[in-house]
Order: C-alpha cells, then structure tokens, then sequence
C-alpha cells in the first residue's frame, strides 16, 4: 500500500519535470526570437542583442531550462517582463480568485450532476430520465462562454440581480460571492452534463448488480441502498471523469474570467500574452498543466480509498 | 405462516409466473425445483415484494395474514430482512465489495434493532460464528474479496439472518461452489432451520440438494408449478412427465451405470417466455403429450392431464 | 431497419450546418464583411432577417460565413491530428516493444495540455492566429486518435487469421493495410465525428479569447466576443452565434453517439 503510494508519487514528479520541460522547450527553442516578440519588430538590433543578454538567452537550451527549473522548485519563475514584479508574486495575488472560483464551480458541479446522475438511473426510460439526458446533451453542445452571456442578460440586464462582471475583492465576502455566482454557475452547469451522463450509466451498471439486491432484501430503504451502497460503487469511473474534466474546468476558468473580468489567473495570462510578456506566460502554462498533472494523480489516489480491491494490489 | 394463492407476474411478453399456489408452516423446509428460466428465482423475488418493475405482480401472498401483493413499499420493507430475508445466487458478487463484512451484517441490526455500532458488531460476530466460520472477530474487518466462495456465502447467510428472520429464501445458495463446500452449505441452512424453527425455502435446479435438506418439493416449469409433495415422495414417485424427465436426467455416480449409454435428457429447451403454449407449458416437449394438452391447461397436482384421465 | 433517434435528428442537424456553409460559398443575402455604419443595429427585417451588428453588417450572412469557417477549421485541425494519431496508434499496435510504450506515454502525458493551453503557449511565441488555432486544435486530437487506433488494432493483431497472415510471411506493413486498416476506420470514423464538434467548440473559444480567427473574417465565437461588450445595447446579437455553436456540435455529437450505437451492437443493447 505505502509502496503502491510511493510508486505512483514518483510517477507523479516525473510527469510534473516532464511539462515543465515541454513547456520550457517549445516556448524557447520553436523558431522566433523572444527579443522579438517581447520589443517588436520595429525595435533595434543592438536593443535585441542586449535583452537576449539580459534574459540569458546565449547560453544553451539545456542549460538556461535547469537554471530555470533550479527556481522554479524554490518558487522562483523570475521577473515578468512587463509587469517589472516577480511572477510569483503576480500569481499569489490572483490565485485566491481562480481557486475560489474553480473550488465553487467543482462544488456545484458534483452536487448537480451525482443528483441528476442517480435521479436519472433510478428513473431509467422514464420522462426524468430524458429529461436528464436533454439537459446533458445540451450542456455539452453549449460553450460556458456563451451560457455566461445568456446569464448575464438575464440576471443581469433584465432582472438586476446580479452584477453582469468584475470583482469588487474581499474585503466584502457577501458582494464577492456575489460576483462568483454567475461565473461558477455557468462553468457547472456546462461540466454536470457530461458528469451526470457518467453517473447515470455507472448507476445503471451497478444497480444490476447482486450486492444491491441483498441490501434491498435486508430492508434498507431506497434512498440508503443508492447513497450507501450503489454510489460509492460507481464512484471510480464518476471520479476518473472528474480527473479528466479539471483539465476543461482549467481552460474553462480562464475563458470565463475573461467573460466576467474576474482579475485571476485567467485574466493575467491573456494580459502578458497582449504584452509579450514569455517570462509569465511560460510559468503560467506550467502551473495550468501541473495543475491538471495533479488532479490526476489525486485522482490515482482516490482510487485507492474508495476500492479496497485495489489497496491489495501492491 | 406463508400461503401463497394464484400468484402471477406478468410481463410483455406474457406470463412468466402462472397462479403459483404453496403453503408453508413455520419451520417448514420447501424446495423449489425448476430449470433456469423456469421462473424460480422470479418466485423467490415475489415473495419479498422485489419483482421487476417491469412486472406486473398479481394474486396473493399471506404472510402471517398479512397481504403483501400491492401492500405498500415500507410495510414491505419493514417485513424484508426482519421477517422474510433472501440469499442470493453467486455469493461472489452478492456482497458489497467496498464494505468491510463486519458493517454489512451490523448495517441492518443498527438500522432495523437500534443497536449501537459496537453492539452490532458484536452480534455481527456471534452470527458469523452460528454460521461456522472460525476466528468471527478477525472476519468482521476482512472485505469480500478477502474470502474464499464458501466464506463469503456463510457471510451471505449470516447478514440474512441477522435480524432473526421467520422464512429464508435461498436462491442457488451453491451453484458457483464446488461439491464439497455446497454440501457443507447445505448441512448449515438444514441445521439453522432446525434449530432458529426458521422456515426454509430452497431454490435449485439441483434434485440431489434439495433431497438433501427440504421436506417439500415443488417442481416449477414454464412458470407453472406442476407437482408438488413430500421431497421423498416426490423424488421416488414423480407422477408429472416432466418430473419424470427432470429426475432421469440427473447424474448418477455409480459403477452400475452403464458408461457407454448416454446420459438421458429432455429434448428440446425451454421455450422463450413469448413461446409458451397456452395449455400445458411442457406440451411440445412432453413425451405422453395428448391432443389437448397444448391448449388447455390441466390443473390438479401434479398438473398433468393424464394424471386426471 | 429503424434509423436511432440520435442518428436522425444528429443527420438532420449535421445536414444544416453543412448546407449552409457550403451555400455560404456561392451565395449569401448580403457581403457578410460590408460595413454600412447608418444600417447598425437594424432590427429583424425582409433584407435583414436576423438585423445587423454594431457596424451595420448583416447577422444572417456572417452567421452563414461563420459555419463555413468553422466546418473549414474543425475540418483541416480534426482530419491533420486525426491522421496524425491514428498513424502513430497503428505503428504502435503493429510494431509494439518499446515504440508503442513511448507512443502511449506521450498520449498519456499530453492530457496535460488541453488546446486552449497550447493555443496560449503558440500565441505567446507567434502571436494569436488561425493558424496556431489550428495547431492546437490538431495537437489534441493525436493522442485521442492514438489510443483509439490503437486499441482498435491491437484487437485485430491477436485474430486468428492475422497471426495466420503473419506466419505466412506477410510483413507488418501489408497486415496493417489488408486487415487492421479496414476494421479500425469503424472506431475512427465514429470519433471523428464527435471530435469535430469538440473542434467546433474550440474554435469557437479560441476565437472568442481572440486566439483563433482574427477580425475582419466572421466566426461565430468572434461574433459572441463582439457581441459582448454590447449586451445592455444589442443584447440579441449575442444569441444567434451560440446557438449556431449549439446546434452544430449537438448535430455532431449526436450523429456520432448514432454512429457507435450502429457500429457497436453490444453497447447498443447495453443502453
């Protein structure tokens, strides 16, 4: 079990040195000149040729990536180049609002689709279940983006309930919530549809099983064989989507901070792209996709605690 | 204690069960024989009210004079597991794989007799012991899968017996076992019902385990029940055609038989729900068959219309 | 036999999108990039069905535009990444040793960058274009169409007749193309389906964030982006693109859900 753990947090380093690597190298060797991108064409080249010495960009590939990495594992990811301020700092200061809004958004997320999920296979082939089936496929063929919009017009412009974007911070917890409820609604409502599909089959799978018919023989009720006995059962393939669907709550977090103007990482990493600043946009994809390396693994994990056939396995 | 009167479940594609009659006495050991499909475990499913949704469940079952056909789903379930409780076949999916056994048996004692986790557990591990698995205490933190097929089906009988049951029903209880588990499991529930004065109803397609622990004997084909007497009775007489058939088919270990002569069968299967004939569901198959039997059904025990010429 | 529902009304929708933007190619009511800055916000009328935009553009053109874009690009990204993948998934599944084990660990990694990630890293280097929307749109879809090739493959490989084949002396090559090639564009062709409305859906994020389609050329996801700073205005200019977004990935979706269900009669029963 312990060797089990410790196998699969090896496997788990390795992935998160082997993006960090990914990313470093296509953003640094891809043909192009980063003195480039950062000052544009119009500048010089002795402008050019001083930055490239400035940004260490003469020294070789491999080495310039472990000087890199070398910072990076002590949270150093350098100084962005248009905002003059360390990175990290950078990040510190709006990841409390991505997290907050990706934790929200997660939330609902599972709540509605196991919900949805469990009503639809306990209704299978009746109206509840068609219904639960429109709305997954219609979730899944609408963009969060443009579902943000429709909420905006109508809570926003037309009832006035709530505010249509921006975020007034967190001195005041009630109007910050306030801000989130849109964002974190529209990102749920889009990722449910495909999870509560997933319930939903894995619900129908289990309930066939024997094991549900000796818990209803000995008279539990209805509700306590779904919750106690059938879920849990389907909670491996519910939770290996949820694993892949963090990859899309990351993406979708930053298109939608850019729907509502949320000042988090979303929003920062368009700005140093419209600013050419690599420097930030390099350290950002890492932290998106280690981000996505590590739900995985936590879902690896997972796996573990739920199914004891599996513990056994070392 | 049970009675059993005109008992039907109909589905689409017609009637898989056919105004099924049995009594039962307290402490009573009744088998029901049948091949697959024969509508037996359909049956055993009735009696507990957990038939099919798709199904349509008709006619009586008393139990201590209450009605359970339409009764309401809690009044069934309060009579589920406490009264009348269920062993299903294949033991090794027939528990909850992610559940250690002790929470699964303490599961309906906390629920259904308000006991306390501990006390539970407690009683959880006199049951496994009752059932004769050693070391009870021990077995309480094991999961299924840590368990041979016996172990885990003694598990299945213990969780069954826990709140005391007045009837158990025991589908297939040894059809994935090998032959020398199957005749301890069968010893065990012969003995359980003995000595709990528990009623007993085993389902099988297996004559010799039947023989081995029932005092009655239906025999259930195409949804009907065509005969049905003392086991012994039965099993040395059969008067139906198809008991006949059922009885002959049987395996015979012995260095009398004849090894070079093949093992009698009944020919033919059983025909799909859709394709039962109306009158006798054995006509077609039946070799006494008389021109009437296909469309009028014989009643009487044993339902055969020979029987009553 | 009964067509599935799926099947009928995925075709039917499919249909639509394809026939207007193939439409879009030799007619549209109006030039969907002319500007007529006195003809904005017209509302609904005979010349102008859907009305006009901010800049006196005709909605129902651009939209028609808008499919023939997206189709084009979900198109060239879906086929580029899904030639690309199911290539590697059959060298995997017919070479095995240590090609296959790399080519999977590569699609095992790559989860870790979803296209839109991608799609940043390229604009941060190039600068946003469609061209880079393309790519990273593509680059998703190999280590899908990897895995699916593959393990579509790797079934036929242990057939009886294949090991016949291969004993015989046919090589590797020749297999792959007389036996495997035939039994893995079932599986392929269902999974390009749905990948295309997951291209559809990207691009129209990508350009939305205005990494994909670059003004003036219509898009769907431009439109929505246009259309936003505008929601008090024109709150109706934001509704068409999405539900043209809607209906074309639905359309695929469907019809590749139909697509599997008559490919793969086992999960049929099974639903």
């Amino acid at each position: 079990m312990t060797l089990l753990i410790l196998r699969r947090l090896l496997g788990f380093a390795l992935t998160l040195l082997a993006i960090s690597a990914a990313v470093f190298f296509l953003m640094n060797v891809l043909p192009g000149d980063p003195a480039m991108v950062i000052l544009g064409i119009e500048s010089t080249e002795d402008a050019r040729a001083a930055l490239r010495d400035q940004l260490g960009l003469n020294d070789p590939v491999i080495w310039r990536y472990l000087a890199w990495l070398g910072g990076a594992v002590q949270g150093d990811f350098g100084v962005s180049y248009s905002f003059k301020v360390p990175v990290a700092e950078l990040i510190a200061e709006r990841l409390p609002m991505t997290l907050a809004l990706a934790g929200l958004a997660t939330v609902v997320t599972v709540a509605l689709a196991l919900v949805l999920g469990v009503y639809a296979a306990t209704h299978h082939g009746r109206a509840g279940d068609w219904a639960v089936m429109a709305f997954s496929q219609l979730g899944i063929a609408i963009p969060a983006f443009w579902l943000s919009m429709l909420l905006v017009i109508l809570f926003a412009v037309t009832l006035r309930w709530l505010p249509p974007g921006g975020f007034p911070g967190w001195d005041d917890p009630i109007a910050a919530l306030r801000a989130l409820i849109l964002p974190a609604t529209a990102l749920a409502l889009v990722q449910s549809a495909v999870l509560a599909r997933v319930t939903r089959s894995a619900m129908l799978e289990v309930m066939r099983q024997t094991y549900i018919r000796t818990a209803t023989a000995t008279g539990l009720s209805p509700a306590r064989v779904m919750w106690r006995h059938a879920l849990p059962n389907a909670l491996v393939p519910i939770v290996t989507i949820i694993g892949m669907q963090v990859a899309n709550l990351v993406t979708g977090t930053i298109v939608i901070e850019n729907v509502f103007y949320l000042p988090g990482l979303g929003r920062l990493v368009f700005q140093a792209i419209s600013n050419r600043d690599l420097i930030t946009v390099q350290a950002m994809v890492t932290l998106f996709a280690a981000i996505v390396v590590t739900a995985n693994f936590l879902v690896d994990l997972a796996y573990l605690w739920i199914d004891p056939r599996l513990r056994a396995r070392t | 204690m049970l009675e059993v009167s005109g008992l039907s479940v109909a589905f689409k594609a017609g009637l898989a069960l056919r105004g099924a009659a049995l009594t039962l006495a307290k402490g009573e050991r009744l088998g029901i024989a049948g091949e697959s499909g024969s509508g037996k475990t359909l049956l055993g499913l009735s009696l507990l009210g957990m038939a099919p949704e798709a199904a349509h469940v008709t006619g009586s079952v008393q139990f201590d004079g209450q009605e359970l056909v339409g009764a309401p789903e809690t009044a069934l379930r309060s009579l589920r597991g406490q009264r009348i409780a269920m062993v299903f076949q294949e033991p090794l999916s027939a528990l909850n794989p992610l559940r250690r056994v002790g929470d699964l048996i303490a599961e309906p004692l906390r629920l259904h007799r308000g006991l306390s986790r501990a006390a539970a557990l407690d009683r959880a591990a006199a049951l496994l012991a009752e059932v004769g698995l050693p070391d009870p205490t021990a077995r309480l933190r094991q999961y299924p899968h840590e368990m041979s097929g016996g172990q885990r089906q003694r598990v299945t009988i213990a969780l069954a017996l826990a709140c005391d049951p007045d009837l158990l029903i025991a589908d297939e209880p040894t059809t994935a076992l090998d032959v020398q588990v199957a005749a301890h499991i069968l010893d065990l529930l012969r003995d359980l019902s003995t000595r709990r004065r528990m009623a007993l109803i085993l389902i099988s397609h297996d004559l010799r385990a039947i023989a081995r622990v029932t005092d009655r004997l239906a025999i259930l084909y195409g949804g009907d029940i065509v005969e049905q007497g003392p086991t012994a009775d039965v099993l040395a007489a059969p008067r139906h055609p198809y008991t006949q058939g059922l009885i002959a088919a049987r395996p015979v270990l012995s260095a009398s038989r004849d090894r070079r002569q093949p093992l009698p069968t009944i020919p033919g299967n059983v025909p799909a729900l859709a394709d039962l004939p109306p009158g006798c569901r054995f006509s077609g198959r039946c070799p006494v068959e008389l021109p009437h039997c296909h469309s009028t059904r014989p009643t009487g025990n044993p339902a055969c219309h020979r029987e009553a010429t | 036999m009964r067509l599935p529902a799926n099947l009928l009304i995925g075709g039917t929708l499919v249909a639509l999108v394809l026939g207007t933007a193939a439409l879009s190619l030799v007619w549209t009511p109006h030039d969907a990039t002319r500007i007529v800055v006195a003809m904005k916000f017209q509302p609904p009328s005979w010349s102008h069905p859907l009305g006009t935009d901010q800049l006196g553009r005709d909605v129902v053109s651009q939209l028609m535009v808008g499919a023939r874009n997206s189709v084009a690009i979900a198109l060239v990204a879906v086929l580029l990444g899904g030639g690309i993948g199911t290539a590697l998934g059959l060298l995997a599944a017919a070479v095995g040793g240590w090609v296959e084990e790399v080519v999977m660990r590569l699609a095992d990694f790559s989860f870790a960058f979803p296209a839109l990630l991608f799609a940043i890293m390229l604009a941060a280097v190039f600068g946003p274009s469609l061209t880079n929307a393309v790519i990273a749109i593509a680059f998703i879809n190999i280590p899908v169409f990897a895995r699916v090739a593959r393990a579509s493959a790797a079934q036929v490989w242990t057939r009886g007749y294949v090991l016949a084949a291969a004993s015989a002396g046919r090589g590797r090559a020749a297999i792959t193309w007389d036996h495997v090639i035939p039994n893995v564009l079932a599986p392929v062709t269902v999974q390009l389906t749905i990948e295309f409305a997951v291209g559809i859906l990207a691009e129209a994020a990508l350009s939305y964030l205005g990494l994909g389609v670059q003004p003036p050329t219509p898009s769907w996801g431009r439109m929505l982006s246009e259309a936003q700073t505008l929601l008090y205005l024109a709150p109706q200019l934001a509704i068409w693109p999405g539900v043209c977004i809607m209906v074309a990935v639905l359309g695929f979706n469907l019809l590749g859900d139909g697509l599997r269900d008559l490919s793969d009669p086992m999960l049929r029963r099974a639903r």
